[in-house]
């Protein structure tokens, strides 16, 4: 026989390898690169594994994650091996309906079971953070575990147990000496699935997590509307090498441990078990030390706190410990990945939040539906003296009185251009239905625009409702889909940096940065006028810390704090003094983070299209999508 | 006879509405081989797994050594199990095997090393310390079970089918050995089996049981020479079971033949079975017996040849020293003491009940 490996399987082998692994490799290589871009290699760095060490958001929904996956699974560990032992101990019938019952949770679709377990909690008023999660965890964790257990719980002989009991030992003794050494692997095994489920999960975690509790997969989530960051890529690359290591050292660890068991019971060694026992026991007593921390934590609710509901990636952290530091008031923060996300949220408790920051026409929903407190302006000097009042002026569309929303961040939406490769000088949203930018446009893949690139392009209202406006931007948009090289979100500016296209729709915010990387990227708002979006703080009608809320925004109304959020977001302040204060000179002058007032007055904010509205946008968005 | 040890008292027992023991009544005697014996789902395995403590009668008492032991813990009975298939300790060593007992009583290292030393002696595995149960033969398992049950002193050695699983040539063996052991010990044993040969080889006392009800108790050669109902008759060994009719004291009709028997008090004409063992069938020449018949079946069987001969409407199970050729013309004799009349039972159930009880 010959025992080669022909090339052919060779071949095969490795492309499974490929497929495997080159998507990790990818990640790795770019936890390494000093380019925030993804497109570009920008030079080797440890900048973002550095960064990684300070960021206490990210560290803190790792240990979270850590925390929880380690007491999910000792405690599901314990609760599944002990159902198993008793089912294998139960009538046929009796045990496959309990079986039946208990595999529910594997079966049954994530998001189900997130919001079966949501609604549960909150019928019994719990308060949504670590414990609901970690219910949550061993909640589904259990079945796994049994799936691991039973089945080599099936295969012991129940006279080995008898024997032990035959001869004087009590049944715990006669079931740990007995059963569990024959059952371990099977434990082990159930525990490490465990606990990778634990790990892996989103879905019910994002259910049952409530306000302030974060775990790296729902942490990681909300940064996705704003791109991931590098420090990102740093912490997965950390995770798969730990991994890595943990999966090399336990086969080590396999092969080591059955020959010191040999040699243990060749000289009749019983120091070993006494390790194990000592073993574990300590690491009952650190679950049981974690659990009632967390319960301490979650039960000593204190009074000054802050419930924020922001977007993702949209504050400087530094920010948050300033305000603590000075007010005393606790921040508990928490992210959305995107407004309508964010109003669901509100909407199923509208306590849940003190302090909110929705967009533009989000902030027109909110107070249509009597979600929002009108504000206390004499509590908030400082927005009405720093924040420049034109902004104020363009609010009034979504909020006509100034009554609910303070400006925060601002921007417009435009087209960013390769110089290179677009000769002519853009000035009209007409440039994207030119074929010869075949395979070069970038659009946003969002419905608003979408929408409204294809309707100021024809000189109607960006918010318009009318049916044969909309009809005719549909008929256009599908014209131009066979140009559209990709409908994006993010991507945009990594494909513009590395040269991938020639034309993308793109957000102010996002265009000042890609300048920094690729000098010939140029943005400019069409003549035919744009979006300008404004994002803005707004206190909840039902917020238990309405005076903390208000703190807060005014402290962020503070001229050199809406600086640091300006340097570490790099979407436009509103506010004023701060746009004074930028020392860099390219930005402070920037056409880009502050068009002028005559470019500003030809752009428009989106307003809350009405329920007929968003009907109409989302058919003809299908027949878009569709048509690509 | 020596003093009572355990009595089993009006002990029912059902799983999932099967009736399993029906009003058993058991009474076994310090020093004794008692052999539960009987076909499967008779009952005898969970009759003894009442003794152990494995299960607990619905209804009735386990009386050990004068006290109560119904309700109380396997682990807190004096006495020890060896099972069918030894259930050793498999991660565990031979020694610790046997220490597993000792070492919950607290006994200490030397009694312990001791007595491992003792009990491998007697089961004739010396040096047996420290090999793992998987690299031992299925006798040699079965004699660490053995021992690790015995070092513990136990009144009395429960026995499940601990034979069942060994091949004809050790089954023998062991036979001898735990005859050997019995004797070398002075306990009880009470062993369970659905093999009438190694009861019959091994016990002081049978019990016979079938569906749930004693059928027959007594020494071996009771059993073997006198059993009291057709059940008994069939399962010890090989018997012409034949319907008859009781003509009057001391005279049965067989097949339509008078034969004389010394039983009596039957009444007169009456309808009882009788049993021949098959070595008590004698055959004759044509003329000097009471039936006639012709040889229809012969194989040679080592000891003797079996035969089987047609005669009367009924196929006889014959063994003889002498060979008669199929075909040979035969008339056969049975001599009065050889033939044991049993009453016949009335219904199924009484057959089950036994005979004794109707």
């Amino acid at each position: 026989m010959n025992n080669k490996i022909r090339p052919a399987e060779k071949i095969y082998m490795a492309i499974i390898f490929l497929f495997m692994y080159a998507p990790i490799v990818t990640l790795i290589v770019l936890s390494f690169n000093k380019s925030k871009s993804r497109a570009k290699w920008g030079g080797f760095t440890f900048q973002w594994y550095l960064n990684l060490v300070h960021d206490s958001e990210v560290l803190n929904a790792m240990a979270n994650t850590l925390i929880i996956a380690l007491i999910a699974t000792i405690v599901s560990t314990l609760i599944g091996t002990a159902a198993s032992v008793a089912l294998t101990g139960m009538k046929r019938r009796t045990r496959s309906l309990i079986m039946g019952v208990t595999n529910i949770p594997m079966i049954n679709a994530d998001i189900v079971t997130g919001i079966s377990l949501m609604l549960l909690f909150k019928i019994l008023h719990f308060d949504a953070g670590f414990v609901t999660v970690l219910i949550a965890h061993i909640t589904f964790n259990i079945p796994y575990v049994m799936l691991s257990v039973l089945p080599r719980m099936k295969t012991i002989s129940p006279a080995v147990y008898e024997a032990a009991l035959d001869l004087g030992a009590e049944p715990f003794f006669a079931f740990r000496k007995t059963i569990l050494p024959d059952l371990t692997p099977a434990i082990i095994s159930g525990a490490l699935m465990a606990f990778t489920m634990s790990i892996d999960d989103f879905i019910i975690t994002y259910f049952t997590k409530g306000s302030g509790f974060d775990t790296l997969s729902t942490k990681i989530y909300s940064e996705v509307k704003r791109g991931i960051r590098p420090e990102i890529y740093a912490l997965s690359a950390i995770i798969f090498v730990v991994v890595l290591v943990l999966l090399l050292l336990s086969d080590r660890m396999k092969v080591r441990g059955s020959k010191i068991a040999d040699r243990a019971r060749n000289a009749g060694n019983v120091k070993l078990k006494r390790i194990g026992i000592a073993v574990a026991i300590s690491a009952a007593s650190i679950a049981i030390i974690l659990m009632a921390l967390a319960f301490g934590g979650v039960f000593t609710k204190k009074s000054t706190q802050v419930f924020v509901y922001n977007a993702g990636e949209y504050i400087d952290p530094e920010v948050i410990e300033l305000f603590q530091e000075e007010t005393g008031i606790e921040v508990v923060y928490d992210e959305f990945e995107s407004n309508e996300i964010m109003y669901a949220k509100v909407a199923a408790d509208g306590a849940a939040y003190d302090i909110l920051c929705p967009s533009d026409y989000m902030i027109a929903k909110l107070i249509d539906n009597d979600m929002l407190m009108k504000l206390d302006w004499s509590a908030i000097p400082n927005a009405k003296k720093y924040i420049g009042e034109q902004y104020y002026q363009s609010a009034t569309a979504f909020d006509p009185a100034n009554e609910y929303a303070v400006p925060y961040c601002w921007g417009t939406v435009g087209i960013l251009y390769n110089k290179e490769m677009v000769q002519e000088p853009v000035t009209s949203w007409n440039v994207l239905w030119d074929p010869k930018y075949r395979g070069e446009i970038l659009m946003q893949d969002s419905i608003r625009d979408a929408f409204m690139v294809a309707l100021a392009r024809r000189g109607y209202s960006i918010n318009s409702t009318d049916p044969a406006e909309i009809d005719t931007a549909t008929q256009d948009l599908i014209e131009q889909a066979p140009l559209v090289q990709a409908y994006v979100i993010d991507q945009v500016r990594d494909k513009m940096i590395g040269d991938e296209a020639a034309l993308g729709v793109i957000y102010s915010g996002e265009a000042i940065y890609t300048k920094r990387e690729n000098e010939n990227l140029e943005y400019v708002i069409p003549d035919e006028g744009s979006n300008v979006w404004i994002d803005g703080w707004c206190v909840t009608r039902e917020a238990r810390n309405a005076d903390n809320a208000l703190k807060w925004i005014d402290f962020l109304c503070r001229p050199e704090i809406a600086l640091m959020n300006f340097e570490y977001i790099t979407y436009s302040t509103p506010n004023i003094a701060a746009q004074e204060m930028i020392e860099d000179e390219d930005i402070r002058n920037s056409k880009v983070a502050f068009p002028d007032d005559e470019t500003l007055s030809r752009c428009d904010t989106y307003i809350s299209l009405g329920e007929e509205g968003d009907r109409l946008y989302n058919e003809a968005w299908k027949k878009v999508k569709s048509a690509n | 006879m020596s003093k009572e040890l355990i009595t089993l008292s009006h002990i029912s027992k059902s799983f999932d509405g099967q009736l399993i023991l029906d009003d058993l009544n058991l009474v076994i005697h310090e020093n004794e081989f008692v052999t539960l014996l009987g076909p499967s789902g008779c009952g005898k395995t969970t009759t003894l797994r009442i003794i152990g403590g494995f299960e607990t009668p619905d209804q009735g008492k386990v009386i050990f050594d004068g006290m109560d032991i119904t309700a109380l813990a396997p682990n807190k009975r004096q006495l020890n199990t060896v099972f069918q298939k030894y259930a050793l300790f498999t991660h565990m060593d031979i020694a610790d095997n046997i220490a597993f007992g000792l070492r919950i009583k607290n006994k200490s290292d030397q009694y312990i090393k001791d007595k491992i030393s003792y009990a491998l002696k007697l089961v004739n595995l010396e040096g047996y310390e420290h090999r793992m149960p998987d690299s031992l033969s299925g006798g040699q398992q079965q004699r660490i079970a053995i021992a690790r049950a015995i070092v513990n002193e136990p009144k009395v050695l429960l026995l499940d089918e601990p034979l069942g699983a060994l091949d004809l040539k050790l089954r023998q063996d062991m036979q001898y050995e735990l005859i050997r052991l019995k004797r070398e010990l002075g306990i009880t044993f009470i062993y369970v089996t659905h093999d009438q040969e190694e009861a019959l080889t091994m016990s002081d006392h049978i019990v016979v049981m079938n569906q749930g009800y004693i059928q027959q108790e007594g020494s071996p050669e009771d059993i073997y020479n006198e059993p009291e109902n057709a059940f008994v008759a069939d399962f010890i060994g090989d018997s012409n079971i034949i319907s008859a009719t009781m003509v009057k004291d001391e005279l049965v009709r067989i097949l339509g033949t008078e034969f004389p028997c010394v039983d009596k008090g039957f009444g007169e004409e009456k309808p009882v079975d009788v049993v021949i063992r098959p070595e008590d069938v004698e055959l004759v020449p044509r003329g000097q017996g009471r039936i006639s018949g012709v040889v229809s079946h012969i194989i040679f069987k080592g000891v003797h040849y079996e035969m089987e001969v047609q005669a009367g409407g009924f196929e006889w199970l014959v063994h003889s020293t002498k060979e008669s050729p199929v075909g040979t013309e035969v008339d056969i004799r049975v001599d009065p003491f050889n033939i044991q009349v049993m009453n016949k039972p009335a219904s199924e159930d009484e057959q089950a009940l036994g005979v004794e009880d109707v």
